[in-house]
Formats: structure tokens, C-alpha cells, sequence
């Protein structure tokens, strides 16, 4: 394994130790470590089927790996369930947007914010005055954040899935924001957008950073990736090909070699 | 021994008979992983067409009408073939335009298809039983088995018809390119779409075999018992599925094991248990709910056929349909929607209107039926929660009212009254204690029902619910000491209010308006919270929900806790309004029943359970004024269960689907978000 550069701070945010997933007889990640710093733009790339998606459900507890262990923010996080691993501060959006149907954007987001409500049924039977404001917070809460991830408030009350793709996106990450999650992983959030659109999010994710959120994202796009990431993992095959700063690994023949005539 | 052995033989022949309408479940099952309820009415159909081919004359809508006389296999290809192709018809109409619904779709389908079935066999051949008529094998003196067990010829009948049956499906499997394109539809549909199987044919195939099994074994049933009902293939549906569940459903040997282990299980236990014979359904349940928690996939099963179907009937409104109808509901979502948006005061207008009505209808009669709508309005309302918000099919919800309304008629009749010798009136404010108390002690009972159906997802869940209802039945008719058994409790008292006696129809008209104010507005401002968010987010999604940090266990449980807390506290009054309660009040026909007021008037709305029961209950009575209802007065079920697979089909989302509820607490938003809004 590779040093991490650039990280001097000697306990990662997240580590994952010998993570292996096997679909039957499909090994889709073989023996993956991996580290994602405190203050990271960390990206997650390598060519279709290398096994991505598999780690980010790892990372947060959708698949539980046959082997290895996961450690974030200090704490060993293996034996939970996903609400736990949500819990902990890891929130995520979906490679295909699974935004709640039936919903309006408001309410979608608002369900990101569940774990910070803790009105009792009494309370809200009643309507107390704590439960009231704990809403009423909330509400602000994630007016704000559509804002943020540069939704106008007009959006707040269509229904989710009826809105353009690119908006879907942003109302995804509304939703993983909105928990106030310590680690935010992206999957693929720049797919089938366009050149303005691309950065635009890309420019929203240095946002999340710099409000002291670390993410992890899944990107095919080299020339986002380079320009957005400080860190890079490359998988191929679901093993781990190169890891390191950038302009290092985008160097490596290894990789190259990978990406070339698979990847644009 | 000579008992045991006795024992021994009698549950083969009722396992031979499980196991074989047992096949009918899995092998549709396998092949598009529907449970089709309606084939315990499949099999009723099988015995009452063999039935009536074999006699010379049968009354069919009330006139005799000449018939063949065949003998008993003749008359039984007969009834087999024709029970094979109203099954496959069955399927082309209601379930394959369901084919890529949501699972809770085709699962409320096939319910209201055997409502429908249920309701027109009863139509034609009438509410009474029909004679089976005696094949001349069954004449012949029974076979003696080591000198003490007896077996009629026809039982040894039954068991080699049984075992052919099954051997025959096991090689027309196995060789025939049909069969292997079953099996390959079983193995991944998908897979099987991409390899050219038609699959369409392979699953009309499947539902003819599976139909033909079903009549099968119902006529086999039939011939036994020696009688032919329009109720009878309701407990044998179940416990064919219990058997399917019980090997594994999809697989073909578990059903046939299935079958015997239930067979046998049932026959050891009437035999062996005190008063046995009295609890042998409740054996069946029992053991489904214990399987179903240690082990869901069954004994032989897959455990990857429990998975959960993603999506909503609320998600999205089907293309299907004529213009005019899809005019006709947009025109209805028009107004429904405005007056969603007048929220609390389209509520209030609503309000006034129930108590102007209440005040101006002049006949104690129609006092009665609307008190009616407003408690069925209200237990709809409490199966609203589980079903229409957190989207989880609840068939045992009955058993919360039943635990309401015995819980208040066994404290005020058998305890105080014939115990202690108090009278009602002089502990009139126990009703009002009751009602909460009844609420808690529901929702008890939910959350330990609850519990072990957690693991559990879509079909599996409902199965599980329905066994929980019967046993909560069973349990009430034969826990005589407890519950009176059959004969019910009588004499419950009326509501009365500081000695104030609220016995009058429009008394009790006010009485359940209260209440149901009470219980819309305990709902609602649950659903428009955090709580509600989460549940509507399971239903929609439910990996989703648990990423975005929600315990989604915990909250399955709290809607049936909500939902029982309903069903317990509606029940109090049910009671007190009836002045009588039976174990017949609580069938699974009044949960499938609510089900289908919910379905009709909307999923996750909270006028939805109200328009459903008024719609229901008012045309209920309505249509008592035509002659043909009063000659024929199970169609109007049938006729409920035609519209619900229409709507099933064109807009399943209900009739007052637009009356979407805001999950967001009232008054919660910020000035200036609302005006953006
Ligand atoms: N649930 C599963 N069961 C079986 N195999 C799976 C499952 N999920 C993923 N795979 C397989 O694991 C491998 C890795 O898939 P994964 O989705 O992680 O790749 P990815 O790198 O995200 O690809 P893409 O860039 O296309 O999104 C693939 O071969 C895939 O078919
Ligand atoms: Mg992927």
C-alpha cells in the first residue's frame, strides 16, 4: 500500500481494512484498504464493474462485506444496520436517485433529518410547543439547504420524482445533508449531466467540504475528477490499482492502461 | 395405537388434499410471484361444478335446471377443465395488466377476485350446501388395515389421485418444454424473458395446472365431507397456502410436504390436544407463525423469494384506461386537490356538514347506517396507518378491534354485571377508561405481533398477519370461559354520559362523530410529523428510508401500534353501539372488507376511509330496494369486488387518491417559505 500523502493527520475519518465482498462465486472487491481523510474530496473511480457502488454499500452498511472491518470516526462500525451507519454521521445518494415517490421535495429532504427529531407521541399528538419548534426548525433547516444545493424554494412543494434529473440530484444531496453527516459519498452525482451542470455540483461539493464535511465520490469524468479531488482510489476488478494524490495517479500507467479505449 | 393409526391415516388423506391445492400456490407463485388468494375459491368452484354435473338436476339461480348425471371422474375432467380455463381468464383479466405494479397491487387484486367468486357461487348455487352426490366406489365396504384402522375405498382414492396428480406435474415438469420453461420463469424470470420463453404462455400455463389443482383438491375435499359450500374453500385456501408457505413457496416437493406435515400435524392434534378438534385451525396458524419467524423461506424454499418490491400504489396513476374515465377522475382530483389545500378548513366544512346531517335526517334507520359509516370510516382509518401510510398489507387488523370491543363487553357484562352484580349505569365512566385502556392494549398486542413479522417483507407479511387474525378467532370462539365462545355477549350496554343514557341512533350518530374527530385528528397530526415522514418513506422506499437514518423496524412497529391503538379504542365503542358482539363480527372478511373501503376511497389520505365506507355502506343499503339484490344479496359484494379490480387496474391509488396529505406539521413554515410556496 502506498503512503497516504497529504494526510498528516494520523487518524482518517474513515478507514476500511481488507474489505472483500463475494456474490457467490463473484469476488466483486478483493482485500480493499482504504482511508478517507477528515478534510477530503476523495474520489472513487475505476472502469464499469470494477466494484464502486459495491464499496460505497459497504461504506455505508447496505452490504455487509464477507470480510474485513470498518472503522469510522474512531469507533469499529462492522455489526450495524444501515440506519446505524446513517446515524454515525455516513449519509449517501444513489448511482440510480431514489428519491421517496408521492413526496414533495420539502418533505423528502426532511426525512434526511430524521434522526434529529425526538418530539414523543404525546408531543406530537398535542402539538407541544418543542415539537412545534423542532419542526419549524427543520423546515428552515432545509429551506436552506435547497438553497444551497441551488434549488430556488419554489421547488420545496412538487413532488420529488416529478422533477428534471439534475434537480433530483440536488434534492438527493439536500436530503444527505440535512442529517449533518460527518462523511457525504456521492455516487456517480455528475452522470448524464451537462458541462454547466457539472460545475456547478462540482462547485457544490467544495461548498460541503469547506463547511467541514469530508465526501467521497464516485466520478467517470477524469478531467472533474482532477480538478475536484484531493485524494483519489482507483479500483479495477474490485482490487485496489493505484491510490494517491491526483496528478500521481492519473500518471500511472497502471491506470491509464485500465481506462484506455473503456472510459471517455 | 389403533388410534394413532386412525390419526395417521385420516391427516394423509387431509394432507393429500392440502398438498395438492398446495401445488396451485407455487406453482403460480414460482412463476410470477403473486399469492392468488382466489384459489381457495377455485377449489370451491371444482366441488360445486363436480357436484352438479354428477346430479340430474341442479338449482342454479333459483330454477332447476336438467343436468348430465355424469359419474364422478367424468364430472370431475369436467369441472377441472373449466375451473383451468376461468383461471387463466381470471389472470388475463385482473392480474396481467398488474404484471409490473407494485406487489401490493395484484396481492389486493386477488383478494377482490375472491370476493367476487365467493359472492357469485354463492349467487348461483345459493347460501345452503349442496349434497355431494355418493360415487358408487364410496359404497363399497372400508379397507381394515392391520384390524383396527379403517379407510374408505374413497380415501385410498383420494391419496392415489393425489399422488398421480403430483407425480404426473413432477415429469410434465421435468420433460415437457412448457414445464421447462416453467421451472426457467421460476428459477429468474428476467432471464427467462431474455432466452425468448414466452412468458405470458408459461404463466397462463401455470394458472390453468394451478386452477385444475385447485379444483382437484377441492372436489376431492368435497367428495370426503360429502358437501359442496360457498364458504368452504376459505379455510382450505388458507391452509393450502400455509402448506405452500410451509415447504417453501415455488417449490413444488415442498408443497407436497407441506401438505402431508400440515395434514398430519392437524389430524395428531385434534386427536391428542384437550378439545382438540376445536383448535385444529388454530394448530395450522400456530405453526405458520412459528415458521414464518424461525424460518421465512419454508422448509425446501429460496430464502431470496422474500424480497421486497420497491414503489408504491401511490407512486404514480396508470396509462390505462378510456378518456372519459381518466376525464371523469381528473375532473374528481380538481376539487380534491383545492380542497386538500384548504386543509383545516375544507376539514371543518366537512365537520359541519357530518353534524348538519346528523341533525336533519329525520329516520332512526338511516341514524343507524350513517353511525355505521362513521365506525367503519374510523377502523379503516386505523388500517389507513399501517397499509395506506407505512404501505405494509395488514390482514389481521380485526383482531385489534375484536381485542377493543371483548375487552369492554368482558369487563362490563361477565365481570361486573354477572360476577359482581353491578350495574352499567352505576359505572357509566368505565367506557371512557375504556376506551384508552382498550387503545393500550391493542397496540400491546400489535407490537407483539408486530415483532416477529419485521423480518418479514410483502407477501409474507400479509400471510402472517391473516394467520394472526385467525387464531385471534379461533381463540375467541373457543375460549368459552373468557369470551362466551359462539354464542357472543349480550347486553353490553349503550353509552351513557353522567346517567345520561346515549342509546338513541342520534345520540350514538354524535357519540361516533366525536370519536372519529378524536381519532382523524390523533392520525393526522402523527402522519404530519417526523413520524409520518418515516412512515410514507418505507412504504416508498424502504433502503432509502433506513439510509436516511430511519430505524425502519421500529417504525413498522409503531403504525401497528398506531393502527392497533385505533382498532382497540373503535372497538370500546363498537361494542357499546351493537349491545352485542360475536366472534362472527371479526372474520377475515371484515378486515378484507376494510381493506377494500381503504383501497376504494384512498390509500394514505385520511378522507379516503371515510368516502370508502360512506360509498360502501349507503349503496349496501340503497341497493336493498332492487329486486334483484333482494333475490340475490351477495352481489353487491361481488359488484365491490369488481370495482376494486377495476380500480386496481385504471387507478389504484383510490378515488380520493388527490386528497394527498401534507406530511409536514400545520403552521411549521416559515413566513416567507409560505408565501414562496
Ligand atoms: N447484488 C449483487 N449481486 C451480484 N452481483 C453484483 C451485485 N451488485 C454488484 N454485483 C456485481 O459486482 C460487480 C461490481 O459492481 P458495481 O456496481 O460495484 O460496479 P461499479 O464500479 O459501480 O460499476 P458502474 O461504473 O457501472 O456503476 C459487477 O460485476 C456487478 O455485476
Ligand atoms: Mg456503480
Amino acid at each position: 500500500m502506498k503512503p497516504l500523502t497529504g494526510a498528516p493527520s494520523p487518524a482518517p475519518l474513515l478507514e476500511a481494512r481488507a474489505i472483500t465482498v463475494r456474490f457467490g462465486g463473484l469476488e466483486a472487491v478483493g482485500g480493499l484498504d482504504m482511508a478517507v481523510a477528515r478534510d477530503a474530496i476523495h474520489g472513487l473511480i475505476g472502469p464499469n464493474g470494477a466494484g464502486k457502488t459495491t464499496v460505497l454499500n459497504v461504506l455505508t452498511g447496505f452490504i455487509r462485506p464477507t470480510e474485513g472491518e470498518l472503522v469510522f470516526d474512531g469507533a469499529e462500525i462492522g455489526g450495524l444496520g444501515v440506519n446505524g451507519f446513517a446515524r454515525r454521521g455516513l449519509a449517501r445518494t444513489f448511482q440510480n436517485i431514489r428519491l421517496f415517490g408521492a413526496m414533495t421535495v420539502l418533505e423528502s429532504v426532511l426525512v434526511g433529518a430524521h434522526q434529529r427529531f425526538s418530539a414523543n407521541a404525546l408531543s406530537l399528538v398535542f402539538a407541544r410547543r418543542s415539537a412545534r419548534a423542532a419542526e419549524a426548525a427543520m423546515i428552515a433547516r432545509a429551506y436552506e439547504l435547497l438553497e444551497f444545493v441551488g434549488l430556488g424554494a419554489d421547488v420545496a412543494d412538487r413532488v420529488a420524482t416529478t422533477l428534471s434529473y439534475g434537480h433530483q440530484r440536488r434534492v438527493e444531496i439536500a436530503r444527505a445533508l440535512i442529517s449533518a453527516p460527518k462523511l457525504l459519498l456521492l455516487d456517480e452525482p455528475l452522470a448524464g449531466m451537462n458541462a454547466v451542470e457539472k460545475s456547478e455540483i462540482a462547485d457544490l461539493v467544495r461548498q460541503v467540504r469547506a463547511q467541514g464535511i469530508a465526501v467521497l465520490l464516485i466520478e467517470h469524468d477524469m478531467q472533474v475528477v482532477r480538478r475536484l479531488c484531493d485524494h483519489l482510489t482507483v479500483l479495477e476488478y474490485g482490487r485496489k490499482l493505484a491510490d494517491g494524490p491526483p496528478e500521481d495517479v492519473l500518471a500511472d500507467p497502471a491506470v491509464q492502461a485500465a481506462y484506455l479505449g473503456r472510459a471517455r | 395405537m389403533d388410534y394413532l393409526g386412525q390419526l395417521l391415516a385420516n391427516g394423509l388423506v387431509l394432507g393429500a388434499i392440502y398438498a395438492l391445492a398446495a401445488v396451485a400456490f407455487t406453482l403460480v407463485y414460482g412463476v410470477v410471484r403473486l399469492v392468488n388468494f382466489a384459489f381457495g375459491e377455485l377449489f370451491m368452484l371444482g366441488a360445486f361444478l363436480t357436484a352438479s354435473l354428477m346430479l340430474p338436476e341442479v338449482r342454479l339461480l333459483g330454477t332447476i335446471v336438467p343436468m348430465p348425471g355424469f359419474s364422478l371422474p367424468v364430472a370431475a375432467a369436467g369441472a377441472i377443465a373449466l375451473t383451468a380455463a376461468l383461471g387463466v381468464l381470471v389472470d388475463r383479466i385482473a392480474y396481467r395488466p398488474l404484471r409490473n405494479a407494485p406487489r401490493l397491487a395484484p396481492l389486493i387484486t386477488s383478494i377482490a377476485v375472491s370476493v367476487v367468486l365467493q359472492s357469485l357461487a354463492q349467487t348461483v348455487w345459493g347460501a345452503e350446501e349442496l349434497r355431494f352426490p355418493e360415487f358408487h366406489l364410496a359404497t363399497l365396504p372400508p379397507v381394515v388395515l392391520f384390524d383396527s384402522i379403517y379407510l374408505s375405498v374413497m380415501d385410498l382414492v383420494v391419496m392415489a389421485t393425489a399422488l398421480a396428480a403430483m407425480l404426473g406435474l413432477s415429469a410434465f415438469i421435468a420433460r415437457s418444454s412448457l414445464g421447462r420453461a416453467m421451472r426457467a420463469s421460476a428459477e429468474d424470470q428476467m432471464a427467462a424473458t431474455l432466452v425468448g420463453i414466452p412468458v405470458n404462455r408459461v404463466v397462463a400455463a401455470a394458472f390453468a395446472i394451478g386452477s385444475g389443482f385447485a379444483a382437484l383438491a377441492g372436489l376431492l375435499y368435497a367428495q370426503t365431507y360429502g358437501f359442496a359450500h360457498s364458504s368452504m374453500g376459505f379455510l382450505p385456501g388458507l391452509k393450502a397456502l400455509t402448506a405452500a408457505v410451509l415447504g417453501g413457496i415455488g417449490s413444488i416437493p415442498g408443497a407436497a410436504l407441506g401438505g402431508l406435515i400440515l395434514g398430519l400435524v392437524e389430524a395428531l392434534g385434534s386427536g391428542y390436544l384437550p378439545n382438540g378438534t376445536a383448535w385444529k385451525d388454530a394448530i395450522s396458524f400456530v405453526l405458520l407463525v412459528g415458521l414464518l419467524y424461525l424460518r421465512p423461506q419454508g422448509l425446501l424454499g429460496k430464502p431470496e423469494l422474500n424480497a421486497a418490491g420497491r414503489g408504491s400504489l401511490l407512486g404514480g396513476a396508470s396509462e390505462f384506461g378510456a378518456a372519459w374515465l381518466r376525464a371523469a377522475f381528473a375532473k374528481v382530483d380538481g376539487g380534491l386537490t383545492r380542497a386538500a389545500a384548504a386543509g383545516p378548513r375544507a376539514a371543518l366544512a366537512l365537520l359541519a356538514l357530518a353534524i348538519l346531517v346528523g341533525l336533519v335526517v329525520p329516520s332512526d334507520y338511516w341514524l343507524r347506517i350513517l353511525t355505521m359509516v362513521v365506525i367503519y370510516g374510523m377502523l379503516a382509518s386505523g388500517l389507513n396507518v399501517i397499509v395506506g401510510f407505512a404501505g405494509l398489507l395488514d390482514l389481521g387488523f380485526v383482531a385489534f378491534w375484536a381485542v377493543g370491543s371483548y375487552l369492554t363487553s368482558i369487563l362490563f357484562v361477565l365481570v361486573l354485571k354477572d360476577q359482581f352484580g353491578v350495574a352499567p349505569a352505576d359505572i357509566w365512566w368505565l367506557l371512557y377508561l375504556n376506551l384508552p385502556l382498550a387503545g393500550l392494549l391493542a397496540a400491546g398486542f400489535a407490537v407483539l405481533l408486530g415483532t416477529p413479522t419485521l423480518r418479514l417483507r410483502g407477501d409474507y407479511l400479509a400471510i402472517m398477519t391473516l394467520g394472526f387474525g385467525e387464531i385471534v378467532r379461533v381463540v375467541a370462539i373457543n375460549w368459552m370461559d373468557l369470551t362466551n365462545g359462539p354464542m357472543g355477549i349480550r347486553g353490553i350496554p349503550a353509552p351513557n354520559l353522567f346517567g345520561i343514557a346515549l342509546g338513541s341512533p342520534r345520540a350514538q350518530f354524535f357519540f361516533a362523530l366525536a370519536l372519529a374527530v378524536l381519532v382523524v385528528f390523533a392520525i393526522a397530526r402523527l402522519v404530519r410529523s417526523y413520524v409520518g415522514r418515516a412512515w410514507v418513506a418505507i412504504r416508498e422506499d424502504e433502503e432509502a428510508a433506513e439510509a436516511m437514518g430511519v430505524p425502519t423496524a421500529r417504525y413498522k412497529l409503531y403504525a401497528y401500534a398506531a393502527s392497533g391503538f385505533v382498532g382497540g379504542f373503535v372497538g370500546v365503542f363498537y361494542a357499546h353501539s351493537q349491545q352485542y358482539i360475536s366472534p362472527l363480527n371479526f372474520s377475515l372478511f371484515e378486515n378484507i372488507l376494510l381493506l377494500m373501503l381503504v383501497v376504494l376511497g384512498g390509500l394514505g389520505t385520511f378522507v379516503g376511509p371515510f368516502i370508502g365506507a360512506l360509498i360502501w355502506i349507503v349503496f349496501l343499503q340503497l341497493a336493498l330496494d332492487l329486486p334483484f339484490v333482494q333475490a340475490y344479496p351477495e352481489t353487491r359484494f361481488a359488484l365491490l369486488g369488481v370495482v376494486l379490480i377495476v380500480l386496481m387496474v385504471f387507478r389504484p391509488q383510490g378515488l380520493a387518491a388527490s386528497a394527498r396529505v401534507a406530511l409536514t406539521m400545520p403552521g411549521a413554515r416559515p413566513a416567507n417559505a409560505k408565501e414562496a410556496a
